[in-house]
């Protein structure tokens, strides 16, 4: 018997050791910890920061706690704000741009603002800045810039008697024709997306400037999004857009795969289109189609970073975003080597002029991708913003299959607003 | 002596119960509360009027669109996996038949598997394309790759497929012991007196393994109720949601997309709660025979 108790003592000992070791932080006056996931992209960048703060406080170090991905930044931030004991949480996390809003209006205490720090707004993208803004508030400080590239298969339009000037600034029914022609003469289809969450609609509303929200409220009646659905359901009849089942299927099959002559999503996806190296000076750059013909400029998925409500150095932390990430002296130094490291590309007007983001890609012909992509990203509009951004991305796509499934455009629309505004009880 | 062993009796009971207490029936009276309250988890308030989430339920639209395709696997699946168990139990069960072993190992191999790692497995399996769609085309039984995942019908299907693949030999192993304990003689007298292996199978085998059914149904239809990782891994829910179970809709509502709804996620699974404690209940009603 007393060894059965002994072993249960020992136990609750182990026990209680181990979630000791669990929540110690260093308390290192001049250590900062940082939450992100993404070790080819994001990780980079924040390395590539610290070492530029490192020369001014050499003292410096930043601990960076990485995660598989942003839905485990998410959920560690639900946990702590829920519990609310906010020390499971780092000093400074980062957060995906269309998840935030939700998140610091469900979590206000889990969050401190940018207020105080040295950082000049208005070298940044403004559209970029309308997810991290709240009241006219600043929260976060912008890492990479989410704009959207159209790229293109060169040899395959020329193959049809195309060349990429030929599908800029065109509306989106020239489009549909064109890709039509390139589906019949070669057998690749001009667009893919992954339909689990189809990033299409989103980015085709925001070229026209418009949002599948207006004061709030869930507004798909609208008749550019109608047209949108009809060219989406169009193009996946004709075969020209390929709507994959998954996102392993969408890069791994229809991208890598070689199936497709065109890519549209935000520019995080270029490192996805350059794994084909076969392919390499094939690719070209430009801009959205929009529904009236014009070049069409949109965003799709970046994030930036925030300090937590559980940062003890707020003062540490703001210094060294706004000296870094936020345009200070060490802003070419970092948004340079994120770049070269990880292919980040800046909001940051000013540091987006480099000597690095003149450079001319061979994959894509001798094209200075990131300078255009710069150019791109200052045009795009500023559309309204919501909480609930991904579940209207979940009903528009599923409107969409029951579309291609015979479903009719108004009713499905009607169906998919009514289910959504069930969800914002509204 | 009999009263030193009856404290330390009281003592290990008072250890379990307290364990039990803390770690089972604690979180559950808490998520009761929670089924109450609505607003952002970090604050929550109880729900003008009390109800409001229960209410909710049978006026969501997608609630009840992922309630059907709970029933829908359930009333398909349940009955094909344990009749093909039964069969492979009565056909394993056969004194005579060489490599036993083998052919039990291999059966119940598949419940060796991770959930999620054979649900990735199937969704690359049945990918538009994937290995299933290159060996039919091959073979000339169709002409252009099938979009499995993305119709609703044989999205369902798969998911039916992959549940009867992964879980026949799980409850063959529960028939198979059920049938090592009845008297093997039977079997050869039904023989003798001229009974085919059907007749053997419906009169012999069925009636007497009545309580083995009883159980490995009531394992099932909980099982089904509460399915997850194939409708998360597997199809994503899709296409439009028609292929979603309960429980994948109750994790999106917690945990998916930024909702952050807590409390009508925790009535949505009460809800699933009391579907289980009633089919399990008629369940024991229908097949218990004694007066």
């Amino acid at each position: 018997m007393k060894k059965i108790f002994a072993m249960l003592l020992v136990l609750t000992m182990v026990f209680s050791l181990m979630a000791m070791s669990g929540s110690a932080y260093a308390d290192d006056a001049n250590k900062l910890t940082v939450m992100a996931w993404d070790a080819n992209f994001n990780i980079p960048a924040l390395e590539a920061a610290a070492a530029a703060y490192q020369k001014v406080n050499p003292d410096f170090e930043l601990e960076i706690i990485q995660q598989p991905g942003s839905t485990e930044v998410e959920q560690a931030v639900t946990l702590a704000a829920s519990s609310g004991d906010l020390s499971t949480l780092p000093d400074i996390t980062l957060f995906q741009d269309h998840a935030i809003q939700k998140f610091v209006r469900d979590y206000p205490d889990a969050w401190n603002t940018l207020e105080g720090a040295d950082i000049n707004w208005d070298d940044f993208g403004a559209e970029k800045l309308s997810y991290s803004t709240f009241d006219g508030v600043h929260y976060g400080a912008p890492v990479d810039n989410g704009t959207a590239i159209f790229a293109y298969r060169t040899d395959i339009l020329e193959q049809c008697g195309y060349t990429v000037e030929d599908v800029t600034g065109i509306t989106w029914d020239r489009w549909l024709e064109i890709g039509r022609e390139v589906k019949e003469k070669t057998g690749f289809a001009l667009l893919s997306m992954d339909h689990n969450g189809n990033d299409l609609p989103y980015m085709m509303m925001q070229a026209e400037g418009l949002s599948q929200f207006v004061d709030g409220k869930p507004d798909f009646a609208n008749e550019s999004l109608k047209k949108i659905i009809e060219v989406i359901v169009q193009g996946a009849q004709d075969g020209s857009i390929i709507l994959a089942n998954n996102w392993s299927e969408y890069t791994d099959s229809t991208i890598v795969g070689d199936q497709v002559a065109g890519v549209m999503n935000g520019n995080w996806i270029i490192p996805t289109i350059s794994l084909v190296e076969a392919n390499s000076g094939k690719w070209a750059l430009t801009t959205l189609p929009t529904i009236n013909g014009g070049e069409g400029y949109a965003a799709n998925g970046g994030s930036s970073l925030y300090i937590t409500g559980n940062c003890q150095k707020v003062d540490l932390a703001r210094e060294f975003l706004a000296y870094t990430f936020g345009g200070g002296e060490g802003a070419i130094e970092t948004y340079d080597n994120a770049l070269l490291n990880g292919g980040v590309i800046t909001t940051c007007i000013s540091a987006g002029s480099s000597d690095v983001y003149m450079e001319g890609f061979d994959f894509f012909g001798g094209q200075a991708i990131y300078a255009d992509i710069v150019a791109m990203g200052a045009n795009v509009p500023v559309i309204e913003q919501n909480d609930f951004h991904y579940q209207a991305r979940t009903y528009i796509g599923n409107a969409i299959t029951n579309i291609i499934n015979g479903g009719e455009v108004e009713a499905e629309l009607q169906y998919a607003q009514e289910l959504l505004e069930f969800e914002m009880d509204i | 002596m009999e009263k030193k062993t009856n404290r330390w009796g009281w003592a290990f009971l008072i250890l379990a119960s307290a364990m039990i207490m803390l770690f089972s029936f604690y979180p559950m009276f808490s998520a009761l509360m929670t089924s109450f309250k609505t607003g952002s988890s970090a604050n929550m308030k109880y729900a003008d009027p009390i109800w409001k989430n229960f209410l909710r339920m049978f006026k969501d639209r997608m609630f009840m669109t992922t309630l059907k395709n709970t029933f829908l696997y359930l009333i398909i699946q349940v009955p094909i996996m344990l009749v093909l168990a039964m069969l492979l139990a009565q056909l394993l069960n056969n004194q005579h038949l060489k490599f036993r072993g083998l052919f039990r190992t291999c059966i119940f191999l598949p419940c060796a598997i991770s959930l999620v790692s054979y649900s990735l497995i199937f969704r690359s399996l049945f990918a538009t394309q994937g290995l299933i769609n290159s060996v039919l085309m091959g073979l000339g039984f169709i002409e252009e790759n099938i979009n499995w995942l993305g119709t609703t019908s044989t999205a369902r299907g798969v998911i039916i497929f992959a549940l009867v693949w992964r879980w026949t030999g799980y409850n063959m192993v529960f028939y198979l012991a059920g049938l090592q304990n009845l008297d093997y003689q039977v079997y050869e007298a039904a023989q003798i007196d001229g009974a085919n292996g059907w007749h053997t199978f419906w009169h012999i085998t069925v009636p007497q393994l009545r309580p083995v059914i009883i159980m490995t149904s009531i394992m099932s239809i909980n099982g089904t109720l509460q399915l997850f990782d194939e409708s998360v891994n597997l199809t994503a829910g899709g296409p439009a949601s028609t292929t979603m179970t309960m429980s994948h809709y109750i994790y999106n509502t917690a945990f998916g997309t930024g909702t952050a709804n807590f409390g009508y996620a925790s009535a949505m699974s009460f809800l699933v709660l009391v579907m289980v404690a009633i089919l399990a209940f008629i369940n024991l009603k229908v097949g218990d025979r004694r007066d």
